[in-house]
């Protein structure tokens, strides 16, 4: 039998009259699981209480076979990116990588190898010595992505690890879960963005209004895309250049323009990252610096599920 | 990758001075470091002043009941009134309310909070480093306005210098007191800011000023015992005033009370930080 790296059972947390979880019972096993949901959706509520900053308001929350509430050897073996966007800018990535590395017990010259090798798998080893406070949001995100690895844990725990990247560092880091993946990790990642979650496993929970709408291998959820429009923004150094690129396909079914952004809805998401990520890496219509998703595609297919 | 990963948590002591070596600098180089940097200067511009006007109205410090009023007086009263009653309580609300709230203001927590080491040392190491950086703003203060003022009425650097090293330690116990002491406020309290500065602006200058024995739930009544170098005495309302704080424990005594105070405060607040959910806002 197969051990869970996480079960729920009748998790609940609330904020004073606040629910953020329902009466969860669930079982992520071993390998890739996508938490899902849209913004509000219970996400960092669940992720929270995963990692053991939240102490359930009732039922139970075991991590590895173990409940993580109070239980800082657990964080041995589990590496955690958190979603927010905190820094202590004035370190340079190494130092900030190593100074966290070292809070596993290990040697100072230990953690500095770590934060290197970290470094190097998330391919910002050029710019390790430079401050944090100078990096852009995709290196913010990979460096985040390094201090959880740098320990080489057995379950990496990912809050939104996509957003704001750019097309290049989004596949780079896809591929990097994935292989997490393959080679005998788990790994629980979150999103609000279908196409993202899909794009790394195949093995879901949905999560909305604080319960687990669905789990396991859903595939209905991928004909959905379709029915809903996906809408995409991407801040790029030439946007008008860019939206003459992408005009040039048909995948598209809008486009605006937003400030030094573009705005897109595509009904096929996969060819159009393609694209976009083609289109990065080729340079033809500048830098590409940042594309998001906002979760109202989920939400669209969300309020279709819980139609009744 | 091929770290061990042992099944127990990282040391208390070496967690704590992990912490301590990430949060020093970013103590030293945040904007509450410069604001009470300029603070801190205060005293040595005062001294810096009281020198001038002596030097060029060339009459020497005032007289008290017929005695030249010394140096070392004025020194003594500089460090009661500016450094014991201001400065290090200022430090201490500032920085001891903030230990672990500054954290969660910047949602830099969770990082701390996700690895192998205990939540009590998290607190104890950014305490440490809270002391290493007050002592850093505070005690060349102390020593520059030491050899600015000392040595006006003609008084001896060298013959005060144990009283300078019995101020500089009153300082540092000081700040240990009232650091842990905020420390456990901030942990505790929703609004610890507030609540300490009424504690140092209002609640400790109020009891002291009055006989019996509300004036033993402040920690400057036990500073005071500390004080190495006696009050200049005139009968004068400001003479009487310095009198009422004469009214003090024993050195053994203060020390004593100070040592289970701050230990009781510290325990406290690494249990409060233990046990506590930290919801950063979304």
């Amino acid at each position: 039998m197969t051990t869970a790296v996480v079960a729920a059972e009748h998790l609940s947390k609330w904020y004073g009259q606040v629910i953020g979880l329902n009466d969860i019972t669930l079982s992520v096993p071993p390998g890739v699981t996508g938490l899902l949901g849209p913004n509000g959706a219970g996400k960092s509520t669940f992720m929270k209480l995963v990692t053991g900053q939240l102490k359930p308001s009732q039922g139970r929350i075991a991590v590895l076979g173990e409940p993580i509430w109070s239980n800082p050897s657990l964080y041995f073996r589990i590496g955690f990116c958190p979603e927010q966007d905190a820094f202590y800018d004035r370190m340079t990535g190494l130092e900030w990588v190593a100074a966290l590395s070292g809070l596993n017990g290990i040697t100072a010259s230990e953690a500095e190898q770590a934060a290197r090798r970290a470094l190097a798998i998330v391919e910002l080893e050029d710019v390790g010595h430079r401050k944090i406070g100078g990096y852009s949001k995709g290196m913010r995100q990979r460096v985040k992505l390094a201090q959880a690895l740098a320990h080489d844990p057995e379950l990496l725990i990912l809050d939104e690890p996509l957003s704001g990247m750019d097309p290049m560092a989004r596949r780079k880091t896809i591929r990097l879960i994935k292989e997490w993946g393959k080679s005998g990790k788990s790994v629980l990642v979150s999103s609000h963005v279908l196409h993202e979650i899909e794009s790394m496993t195949s093995n879901i929970l949905l999560i909305n209004q604080g319960r687990i709408l669905a789990e396991g291998n859903v595939h209905q959820i991928r004909d959905l895309i379709d029915e809903h429009p996906h809408s995409v923004h991407i801040r790029a150094d030439s946007p008008r250049r860019l939206a003459r690129e992408l005009l040039s396909a048909d995948d598209l079914l809008s486009l605006k323009f937003e400030d030094d952004a573009v705005v897109v809805q595509t009904a096929r998401p996969d060819a159009f990252y393609a694209r976009l990520t083609e289109l990065a890496a080729s340079d033809v219509c500048g830098a590409i610096h940042e594309v998001t998703s906002p979760d109202d595609n989920l939400q669209a297919v969300f309020e279709y599920l819980v139609k009744p | 990758m091929t770290t061990q990963n042992p099944r127990t948590t990282t040391r208390l002591t070496t967690a704590t001075m992990r912490i301590f070596d990430l949060s020093l600098g970013q103590m030293l180089w945040s904007r509450r470091s410069v604001f009470l940097a300029i603070v801190v200067a205060g005293p040595v511009l005062l001294a810096a002043g009281i020198r001038v006007v002596v030097t060029i109205s060339g009459r020497g410090l005032p007289m008290i009941n017929g005695s030249p009023v010394t140096g070392g007086a004025v020194f003594g009263l500089l460090v009661w009134l500016l450094y014991i009653r201001f400065i290090v309580p200022v430090l201490g609300v500032f920085y001891g309310t903030s230990l672990i709230a500054d954290e969660v203001d910047d949602k830099t927590i969770t990082y701390l909070f996700t690895r192998p080491i205990s939540r009590a040392a998290v607190f104890l190491g950014k305490f440490v480093a809270y002391l290493t950086c007050t002592a850093l703003l505070i005690l060349p203060s102390i020593v520059l306005v030491y050899f600015i003022v000392v040595p006006l009425g003609g008084g001896s650097i060298g013959a005060g210098f144990p009283s300078l090293v019995a101020d500089l330690g009153m300082l540092i116990v000081g700040l240990i007191a009232y650091g842990a002491l905020f420390g456990l406020v901030g942990t505790r309290l929703r609004r610890p800011l507030v609540v300490g500065l009424i504690f140092i602006f209002g609640w400790e200058p109020g009891v002291l000023l009055f006989p019996g024995y509300l004036k033993q739930a402040t920690i400057a009544y036990y500073l005071q015992a500390l004080v190495p170098q006696a009050m200049p005495a005139d009968e004068s309302v400001v003479g009487g005033i310095l009198q009422v704080f004469n009214e003090v424990p024993s050195v053994w005594a203060s020390l004593a009370t100070l040592a289970v105070l701050t230990a009781a405060a510290l325990i406290l607040a690494a249990r409060a930080v233990q046990n506590r959910e930290f919801v950063l806002d979304q």
